[in-house]
């Protein structure tokens, strides 16, 4: 670690007023959760994208199992704060391990 | 009030393959970024494509990574409004504006990398949950600020104090989750290497990596790196926020390792990087020509004694020769490094490359494993067919 040579901190300070805000437009988010049967379906749409994007689940490894989804979905719950009640966590997590977990249909693959 | 709109690009179309199962991934340009591997649209988080680590030591503001952990994030920070807070078991609280903060000191900067816990989680056996990633959540930049010594002497440390916390602007988005807040022993705050930067590589922030002002805690891993600094709080007892307990534990053991399905029998924050190295200028799976001298070429680094050594292999690790290291950019800093290899006859190759710092860390030839997927520094394989 070094000081830098004071004619730039001077030019720096100087400059620094010139942009005193920055701002983004953040793209827009697209991943959607896969389409099922199972009751699960419309539950995980209502309470797991109201924090993050579905990208989240979608891309974590294939064979994790229910103990994984089942210990996940209660983070979200406690102590992440999701607003869902206890009742609806079975079939969250059903849809979960049956759409992107170790229980998959042999047939649907990885994804 | 005179803010600049820094708007997306349209998304490139373009997608890349990880070298794990469901490792597609979408590349995607978010404002003040080059199109970068998209792991979560919200909030964002974005890994480094590996080929830009063989174009240099340092990686452009525009490539590097971005982590978040709450979707609640600024995306529109006004200086006028902005302030820094200083206080808690101080003698003076302090409010500071961005330039009352470059008043307070000369500007420093260093060469460092930052690296997220997880990098390379998804390469993992077996695999853990978490953040999907490859190998490119990490970057090299110089980083420039003052020291966080410099404003917390300002401020005047209580006798008692025995830790320092960090907030951001970064929030939940709902609910009453654990706010993203971290912190250090008042010892490493007060080492004079922690840095309160306000540009990377000369320029500003770009608003994903923490503009106006983020933490710097060169050799550390990313999760202390707090963005959008807004709070400074000196603590007289252990800060135990979520973030700090139980997340980023690691198991309390020499090689952070653990048995998959045995818990750690006791666990501790995670802190410095351990040794890691890689090769940049072939891809796993080439082809190259027999007979023809190669240029192989890479990075090394840890967390802050330095790389002194990288050895290579073209046969799995059976035979090592020294490379040679490239510029020293200060040990915090990726260390280049190259050598000359002539495929004697067709047929595959099993590169390797191994790093060794000032103090002997070197790296492991099998890969370590813990629950949580961090701090994987394996000797890596990378597999090339001469023709
Ligand atoms: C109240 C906020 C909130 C809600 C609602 C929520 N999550 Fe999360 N989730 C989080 C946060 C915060 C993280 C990221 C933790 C991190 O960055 O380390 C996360 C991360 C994840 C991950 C990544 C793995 C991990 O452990 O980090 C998965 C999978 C996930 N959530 C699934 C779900 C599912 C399934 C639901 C609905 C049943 C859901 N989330 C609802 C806050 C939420």
């Amino acid at each position: 670690m070094r000081p830098i040579l004071f004619a730039l901190s001077l030019s720096a300070a100087l400059a620094a007023p010139a942009a005193p805000a920055a701002s983004i437009d953040l793209p827009p988010e697209t991943a959607l959760f896969k389409p099922s049967t199972l009751p699960g379906y419309a539950l995980v749409q209502r309470n797991c994208m109201l924090c993050h994007s579905v990208h989240y689940i979608q891309s974590q490894p294939p064979q994790l199992p229910r103990a994984y989804w089942e210990a996940t979905v209660k983070k979200m719950k406690k102590p992440f704060g999701a607003p869902f009640p206890e009742s609806e966590m079975a079939d969250m997590v059903d849809y979960l391990v049956k759409t992107y977990g170790a229980e998959r249909p042999p047939a649907s693959g990885a994804k | 009030l005179g803010g600049t709109a820094l708007t997306a690009l349209a998304a490139a179309p373009g997608r890349i393959v990880l070298p794990f199962e469901n490792g597609e991934r979408e590349l995607v340009a978010y404002p003040q970024k080059r199109p970068l591997i998209l792991l979560t649209a919200r909030p964002p988080q974005l890994e480094t494509p590996f080929a830009i680590f063989d174009q240099g030591d340092i990686t452009p503001n525009d490539a590097f990574f971005v982590r978040y952990h709450w979707s609640g994030i600024p995306t529109s920070i006004d200086l006028n409004t902005y302030r820094l807070n200083v206080g808690g078991n101080v003698n003076q609280p302090l409010t500071l504006t961005l330039d009352e903060l470059k008043q307070l000191g000369q500007p420093v900067e260093v060469v460092a990398v930052n690296q997220c816990s997880g990098n390379s989680r998804a390469l993992l056996a077996p695999r853990v949950g978490g953040g999907q990633l490859g190998n490119g959540a990490m970057g090299n930049a110089r980083w420039t600020g003052i020291p966080l010594k410099t404003v917390l002497e300002k401020a005047g440390i209580k006798a008692g104090s025995v830790q320092v916390s960090f907030n951001g602007l970064d929030t939940p988005p709902l609910g009453d989750g654990p706010d993203f807040v971290k912190a250090l022993s008042v010892d490493q705050a007060m080492d004079g290497e922690v840095l309160l930067a306000w540009q990377m590589n000369g320029a500003d922030l770009p608003v994903l990596n923490g503009y106006p002002l983020r933490l710097v805690v060169p050799g550390h891993y990313g999760t202390y790196w707090v963005k959008h600094l807004s709070d400074i709080t000196v603590l007289d007892k252990p800060f135990d926020g979520f973030w700090m307990n139980p997340a980023y534990r690691i198991p309390d053991n020499a090689g952070a390792s653990a048995t998959p399905g045995v818990a750690p029998a006791k666990t501790v924050p995670i802190s410095r990087f351990n040794v890691r190295s890689f090769i940049t200028s072939v891809a796993d799976g080439a082809q190259v020509a027999k007979g023809r001298p190669l240029e192989v070429r890479g990075i090394a680094f840890d967390g802050g004694y330095g790389i002194t050594e990288v050895a290579f292999s073209a046969d799995g690790g059976r035979n090592w020769q020294a490379a040679r290291l490239g510029k020293d950019l200060g040990r915090y800093s990726f260390r280049r490094w190259s050598i000359a290899f002539t495929p004697p006859r067709k047929g595959a190759y099993e590169l390797k490359v191994r790093a060794v710092n000032r103090i002997g860390q070197s790296q492991p030839m099998d890969p370590l494993w813990n629950p949580a997927g961090y701090m994987r520094n394996v000797v890596e394989s990378t597999h090339i067919v001469a023709v």
